[in-house]
């Protein structure tokens, strides 16, 4: 008993006690620390397996596409029922919806540095977009056009390592990248020239630069921002400032700031996608009560041991009261018992937790996928936020599970006990 | 804890016990009894007839269901818990016929155990005291040993010294030496007698050996739930 002498002289001779019946626990001990340390691994592999694949299945649906997307946009149709003075008593009164039409956004410069001001933000970009026919020859056929630098729209939108031909960087006026279905349905290669025509100007002469395709076309072609701008006829303006975030599932946020701070509409990419978000969110729930049912089991096991613990040292609490031992020091001891099991498994549980986690991250899968490096065949994250989480959680649910024992060796009658 | 001579340190007026249960049991039916600073009291009585019950009355480790227990000059029927503790952790020391010693606890640990209980620590002088009386008592070498490699007459003596530790007014000692040979009984039984009379210190010992009750300065008696004093024979000496 000698680096005791540190702790308060009002817990100390409990502390002392507790940790003597802890080492002279011997298997029990390492038992319930065991029970505690599980519990914590569990958690974590869950947490990092869960929030991993989350993380990584998130990334693969959005790196292609902007985080966040700055508009200004026309008022909607209002119905007529809900006009003021409207006779109302329409028994249908249904608004069509009409094709986007975007204001446009003069001060863009503006948008863009207040955008890149707003922490979490990667990078900006300002864009024109809009509908227009793309015809060579014959039959004009459906396109979203986007006018953008293409340095900073690559890294929007990645064109570049999507090429199947041709180049996109150093994209000259009269040039056009068109994806692979849209060079399909014209029946062009690169160095063709084709016409397009926006819904709202005069048809462009545009020669081919690069094919691309990710996969799943829709019919898109990218010019540069002047050409776009003559084309959609908005002179120095643009139409959409596209955001890119760090942490992707900080784009709400980016979004609501971009709102309040600029008179805009900024949709966040899990506005687009509602249903994905809802899985992700389910998917957490379960994460969160598969392991807070973890620890709940692991807490039962404890108390189950602490129990019987308990009841063989009945004749000891016996005789500490008979020497002068108060209820509540009694209490204590088997209050810091259970401290101690807390401590000592959720520590031993997050080291070999953050093992396994790390473990198993190093595998990668044999190839790459599209040229990048090979990937993990787990994709598990550690992030120390849950890491103390389940540590927290963990310790919590063994001091609760060592409190029912406590009580009633707290309660323990001397002379019962002693018997 | 000031001790005038003739002061009563446990006194009991018509003390009764009845254990409930189904069936009550009565054990004590009005008890009185006085025991001052120092003296050396020896109970005997049939097994069953109710002395382990009177001792844990005495030493606030259970209490009566009827007549008036003083420990130190408190009614202990005004006490809470914490204050029955408090008496046991100051004024009464026990003595079991097990020696009860905490057996994750060395020799040493387990007799100022009670001083740890009581503040936390125990200080320099306390501690050499402690190991004096283990010495007196012939534990010099076991100071670091654990209960279960020392004999029953050395665990015992331990239980002793653990129960001086808080200098005590009282020892109360079930049958202290019910578990020893005749030799390392009397052996007990002479340090407890030494103690007695070197600390001022009143011992109330239960005992069913004739020989150690007759050493003592006074004899009681429990019959049918009822204490009666027995005349001392004056023989061996402490
Ligand atoms: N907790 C209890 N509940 C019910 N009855 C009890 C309880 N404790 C003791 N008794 C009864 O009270 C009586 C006195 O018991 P006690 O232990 O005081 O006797 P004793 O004189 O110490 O006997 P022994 O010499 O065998 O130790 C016995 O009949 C016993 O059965
Ligand atoms: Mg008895």
């Amino acid at each position: 008993m000698t680096i005791t002498a540190l702790l308060p002289l009002r817990i100390r001779f409990e502390c002392q006690l507790a940790w003597r019946h802890l080492r002279s626990g011997g298997g029990q001990t390492w038992l319930t620390i065991a029970a505690v340390a599980s519990g914590v691994i569990i958690v974590i592999f869950i947490m990092g397996l869960i929030f991993g694949l989350q993380k990584k299945f998130t990334s693969l649906l959005t790196e292609a596409i902007p985080h966040v997307t700055v508009q200004v946009p026309e008022g909607k149709p209002i119905p007529y029922a809900d006009i003021p003075g409207s006779k109302g008593g329409l028994s249908s009164s249904r608004s069509e919806l009409q094709a986007p039409q975007r204001k446009n956004i003069d001060d863009w410069r503006t948008v863009l540095s207040v955008a890149s001001e707003i922490p979490n933000v990667q990078t900006v970009s300002a864009a024109v977009s809009g509908q227009g026919f793309a015809s060579k020859g014959a039959n004009p056929v459906g396109v979203s056009l986007t006018g953008a630098d293409p340095a900073e729209q690559e890294r929007i939108t990645p064109v570049t390592k999507n090429l199947i031909a041709g180049h996109y960087l150093g994209l000259a006026s009269d040039e056009v990248v068109v994806d692979y279905e849209l060079a399909q349905d014209l029946n062009v290669a690169v160095g063709d020239r084709i016409r397009i025509t926006s819904i709202s100007g005069v048809p462009e002469p545009l020669r081919i630069t690069g094919i691309y395709s990710k996969g799943q076309g829709r019919g898109s072609a990218y010019v540069t921002l002047r050409t776009g701008q003559s084309m959609l006829g908005i002179g120095n303006s643009v139409n959409v400032v596209y955001v890119k975030v760090f942490d992707i599932f900080g784009a709400d946020a980016v979004a609501e700031r971009l709102s309040v701070l600029l008179d805009c509409e900024a949709k966040s990419w899990s506005s687009e996608f509602p249903n994905f978000v809802t899985s992700l969110q389910a998917q957490s729930a379960s994460a969160y009560l598969i392991s807070g049912f973890t620890l709940i089991a692991s807490s039962f096991a404890i108390a189950s041991v602490l129990i019987v613990s308990v009841q063989r040292k009945a004749k000891q609490i016996g005789i500490l009261k008979s020497i002068g031992a108060r209820s509540n020091q009694i209490m204590l001891v088997f209050l810091f018992e259970g401290l101690g099991i807390a401590v000592a498994g959720s520590v031993m549980g997050a080291i070999a937790g953050i093992t396994v986690v790390y473990l198993l991250s190093l595998p990668k899968q044999a190839v790459g996928r599209g040229g990048g490096s090979p990937e993990a065949i787990f994709p598990l994250i550690l992030d120390p936020l849950y890491i103390l989480a389940a540590m927290g959680a963990a310790s919590l649910a063994t001091v609760l599970a060592a409190l029912l024992p406590a009580r009633s060796a707290a309660k323990m009658n001397p002379v019962d006990a002693m018997r | 804890m000031s001790a005038a001579p003739g002061e009563a340190v446990i006194e009991t007026i018509g003390l009764k016990k009845t254990y409930p249960g189904k069936v009550p049991t009565p054990v004590l039916f009005g008890i009185d009894l006085r025991v001052v600073a120092g003296e050396f009291i020896s109970i005997i009585g049939q097994s069953g007839s109710g002395k382990s019950t009177l001792l844990n009355i005495l030493g606030a480790l259970d209490i009566p269901t009827g007549g008036v227990v003083k420990i130190d000059g408190v009614d202990i029927s005004t006490l809470t818990e914490d204050g029955l503790a408090v008496l046991r952790s100051e004024v009464v020391g026990f003595v079991f016929q097990a020696h009860f010693l905490l057996e994750e606890l060395t020799c040493l640990e387990n007799a100022v155990l009670p001083i740890l209980i009581r503040k936390g620590e125990a200080t320099s002088e306390e501690l050499e005291w402690i190991r004096s009386l283990l010495v007196r008592v012939g534990l010099g070498e076991k100071l670091d040993k654990y209960p279960d490699t020392m004999s029953g007459g050395e665990n015992q003596r331990c239980a002793i010294v653990r129960a001086l530790a808080n200098r005590p007014r009282i020892v109360l000692a079930d049958e202290p030496t019910g578990n020893l040979d005749s030799h390392s009984g009397e052996e007990v039984f002479r340090l407890m007698r030494q103690m007695s009379s070197e600390v001022g210190i009143a011992f109330v010992m239960v005992t069913h050996d004739e020989r150690l009750a007759h050493a003592a300065d006074r004899i009681l008696m429990i019959e049918d739930g009822l204490m009666r004093p027995v005349a001392v024979k004056p023989r061996i000496a402490a």
